[in-house]
């Protein structure tokens, strides 16, 4: 298991402060970091290390808490504390602020695009998700407002080829939305975590959801759609004595004892996760091989200690290169890491 | 891990659970616990249960003089605190009051707003109220007076399955019944909202020229609306919102001050019950600007919802349907009160139709039959306008719903909002479909909505210009049109909130 996460490189992405976030570019050519700096910075290869390319700094004015790259891989989203959530175009090694989206009444957590590329999600600690829409002419608009979580919400994410949008709350679930006539709807609520849902991520397939709590716990969600094998049928009592069929999330695989603090947030590829912990250490989980796709179960195949020398802000795989894995960290450096599969897995 | 790590697992102090109240959000979210007043409000952190990380606004000022060093602080016996300052004398403090008011200013705020407005106002209050006149003296007893809104009074019809007629009449009769004096259609305030809102736009519009902010007008009835514009966007957007009164403070104006003279009592010797379909009317009965300072009593002293007049029937054991009807009361001793009535336009007042109707003939001299309305992104946000040889003349816009209002400010904030009129109103759907209007856990919620929208449109609707009764109110009770009176009577104002930085933020 030593061998299985070894430390290609450390850079002091945000001196002197957090570095939050980290985001893959979908070439997989840059990452993207963000921080309590209230910069972003840039990173790429310049042969065996990794160098700032570029530095946006004229953002926002106060933490940037997460960034996120669009499909096309042409804009990047912030999200900050400051309440407002920017898009920045990408020319070349430059970067312009084209839009500022406001409306949250303070802290925007996360911002995430939609696999389409043409809508976004933001979420708060005002408790609101918003969904965006962008037209041709990279003009912003307000589509929806949901209010259903009751607490601030950490983190939103797309499914990876539905229009359907998971966020995580510390109101101690997880919930669901999609569209439903001129109007987006929740149309899940995933109940079970014991304390806040820090982060989520879905499987590359989009079959399962896995979420990471304060509750020390990752929990594997798994959807079952009208007319599943397994026989999972739930139906909506609509008023009026309609009844409609839904699908329905189930929590398939809960992993617990595997960390000692909060986890902050969990990366999926297929049949492995990656987790970032408040006890700075970051683990590695992959599916065992005959386990029931029903029930499964997941083995620890890395486990280091000391990932950081200070509380593991997120986990990222490259979307390309299969294996690397990046971190980073409250003490505000970002590590590279590779990833090998143990053998007989 | 870093030392104090505990201190990112849980941000507030205690998990406090959410008291909300049984009605459920309406419009698209379905959550189980939903708070009752509209979107716009609920994103203002109106009903938060906050941990020490909100900031709140009433801030205890102190008048800081130079060269006085630290204080100390002594409690009397009876509560009272006496500043003694390092030369032995001593000053009273004031006690720092947090009122109602300051909870509908407020962003983040010790108490729940919700929990004190529901005890302020509400049918418990009018039983009170009713109970204290039967057991006082004739010299101490208060003329009780209730406005029923045209909304509240179409779900009410839905739910009984009366006519709105019938519906008016027995609500007459049951107010009557438990000791109010007088019964009101607060459809007869509302000519004096939309004729002022038709008259400010046309003096805005003409006077463009001279005024950046005076285009856009924006719709002002919608107290959600106005609530969220002060807190969230302040000095930008209050020049452009319309300062005409809503009809349920025009009723206010009406019944205490016009009615009062009438009945020869002073306003505070009335109190003033209004029936409206959502929650946020409460808060703007309770505004400063719609208190009357000389006689210290407000123009509406008690909002109820469409549903707690429903909860009032029922703990009176009352059914209205069996109620006889009772004639209907009206304001004016000349108009005949056969059967209400109402405007077109809609179920939020018709403000948009009758401002683009009376633009069109003002200002260009064309006539308007029918109000064509096109959708665009979504049902809630339509637009109107008028041209001619290919020219826009007008465009007016109607935006309902929290996401509209965003989409409606941010734009004009860029600068690009194409609109000389809009119709902003908080709710999803309009005020038919308020949070405070009836449900019926039986009947899906869109076929209910269109149950009470027929009904609503089924009476029958009167151009303001023409309804009897007010011409007559403007000459005698106004003195004119564009008089000192209407302006004090049938206007309001706007204040923005700065949102105070105290101690009390913790910044992640």
């Amino acid at each position: 298991m030593k061998d299985s996460l070894v430390l290609l490189g450390r850079v002091p992405a945000h001196p002197d402060s957090r570095c939050w976030f980290l985001a893959w570019n979908p070439a997989g050519t840059l990452l993207a970091s963000c921080g309590g700096d209230r910069r972003i910075r840039i990173w790429g290869t310049e042969g065996d290390s990794w160098i700032c390319k570029s530095v946006l700094s004229e953002g926002h004015q106060r933490t940037v808490r997460k960034v996120a790259w669009s499909p096309c891989g042409n804009y990047l989203a912030s999200a900050s504390f400051d309440a407002t959530t920017c898009i920045w175009k990408k020319n070349q090694d430059d970067f312009e602020c084209v839009t500022t989206l406001e409306g949250h009444e303070n802290e925007v957590k996360s911002v995430a695009w939609a696999p389409s590329g043409n809508l976004l999600a933001t979420c708060s600690r005002d408790k609101s998700v918003w969904v965006w829409e962008v037209d041709e002419e990279d003009e912003y608009e307000c589509v929806s407002v949901l209010n259903s979580h009751t607490q601030d919400v950490k983190h939103v994410v797309w499914h990876p080829s539905q229009e359907l949008l998971a966020s995580a709350s510390y109101d101690d679930t997880v919930k669901l939305y999609r569209e439903e006539e001129d109007d987006w709807v929740c149309c899940a609520t995933l109940e079970g975590h014991e304390s806040t849902v820090w982060s989520l991520a879905f499987d590359p397939s989009g079959q399962r959801l896995a979420s990471c709590s304060d509750d020390r716990t990752v929990r594997i969600w798994r959807q079952y759609l009208p007319g599943n094998e397994q026989g999972e049928v739930h139906y909506l009592s609509c008023r009026g004595g309609m009844q409609r069929l839904l699908t329905q999330w189930k929590c398939i695989c809960t992993l617990s004892g595997f960390h000692s603090r909060t986890i902050y947030d969990i990366a999926c590829l297929t049949g492995a996760l990656a987790t970032a912990c408040g006890d700075d250490a970051i683990r590695v989980f992959q599916e065992d091989p005959n386990s029931d796709p029903q029930q499964p179960t997941f083995s620890l195949t890395a486990h280091l200690h000391q990932a950081h020398s200070q509380d593991v802000n997120c986990v990222a795989w490259n979307p390309k290169e299969p294996g690397l894995l990046a971190s980073c960290s409250d003490d505000g450096e970002v590590a590279f890491w590779k990833y090998q599969r143990p053998e007989g897995l | 891990m870093r030392p104090g790590g505990a201190f990112r697992q849980r941000g507030g102090t205690s998990h406090f659970v959410s008291r909300r109240l049984a009605t459920p959000a309406r419009g698209s979210s379905a959550a189980v616990m939903a708070s009752p007043f509209s979107g716009a409000l609920q994103l203002t952190d109106l009903d938060d249960f906050i941990g020490p990380s909100q900031e709140c606004i009433k801030p205890v000022k102190v008048e800081k003089r130079a060269g006085s060093g630290v204080a100390k602080i002594r409690i009397e016996d009876d509560g009272s605190y006496f500043q003694i300052n390092q030369d032995g004398g001593t000053r009273r403090l004031e006690k720092a009051k947090v009122s109602l008011n300051d909870c509908l200013a407020c962003s983040g705020c010790i108490t729940s707003a919700e929990t004190v407005l529901i005890t302020q106002q509400s049918h418990e209050e009018l039983k009170k109220v009713l109970d204290a006149n039967k057991m006082a003296a004739p010299s101490q007893q208060r003329l009780v007076v209730v406005s029923v809104s045209p909304q509240s009074r179409a779900s009410l019809a839905a739910r009984f399955q009366l006519n709105p007629t019938d519906t008016a009449r027995k609500l007459t009769s049951f107010f009557k019944k438990i000791g109010v004096h007088f019964v009101f259609d607060t459809a007869f305030s509302r000519h004096f909202s939309l004729l002022e809102s038709q008259r400010e736009f046309v003096r805005r519009f003409r006077g463009q020229a001279d005024c950046r902010q005076a285009l856009p007008l924006l719709a002002s009835a919608c107290p959600g609306w106005i609530c969220y514009a002060e807190k969230t966007h302040g000095s930008f957007i209050l020049p452009h919102i319309s300062t005409a009164r809503s009809p349920q403070q025009v009723m206010g104006s009406l019944v205490k001050d016009f009615f009062a003279q009438q009945q020869h009592l002073t306003p505070d010797k009335i109190y003033h019950v209004t029936v409206m379909p959502c929650y946020d009317k409460k808060l703007e009965a309770s505004r400063p600007d719609f208190f009357n300072q000389e006689h210290q009593t407000r123009d509406v002293d008690c909002v109820l919802t469409t549903g707690e007049v429903f909860r009032l029937l029922e703990e009176e054991g009352v059914s209205l349907p069996d109620l006889e009807p009772a004639p209907l009361d009206s304001l004016c001793s000349g108009a005949s009160a056969e059967e209400p009535s109402s405007h077109r336009g809609g179920g939020s007042g018709g403000y948009l139709e009758h401002v683009f109707r009376h633009a069109a003939r003002e200002l260009f001299g064309i006539h308007v039959a029918e109000v064509t309305y096109k959708p665009l992104r979504n049902k809630d946000f339509q637009e109107v306008t008028l041209e001619k040889e290919g020219q826009v003349l007008l465009h007016f816009a109607m935006a309902y719903g929290f996401r509209n209002i965003q989409n409606l400010v941010q734009r004009l904030k860029r600068g690009r909002c194409p609109y000389h009129y809009v119709e902003v109103m908080a709710c999803p759907s309009g005020c038919l479909n308020g949070g405070g209007q009836l449900q019926a856990p039986d009947r899906p919620s869109r076929e209910l909505l269109q149950h009470v929208e027929r009904l609503y449109g089924m009476v029958r609707a009167e151009a303001p210009e023409d309804a009897p009764g007010v011409r007559e109110l403007y000459t005698h009770w106004l003195q004119g049109t564009d008089s000192e009176c209407a302006g004090r009577l049938l206007h309001t104002q706007y204040h923005a909130v700065e949102k105070a930085s105290t101690g009390l933020g913790i910044r992640w």
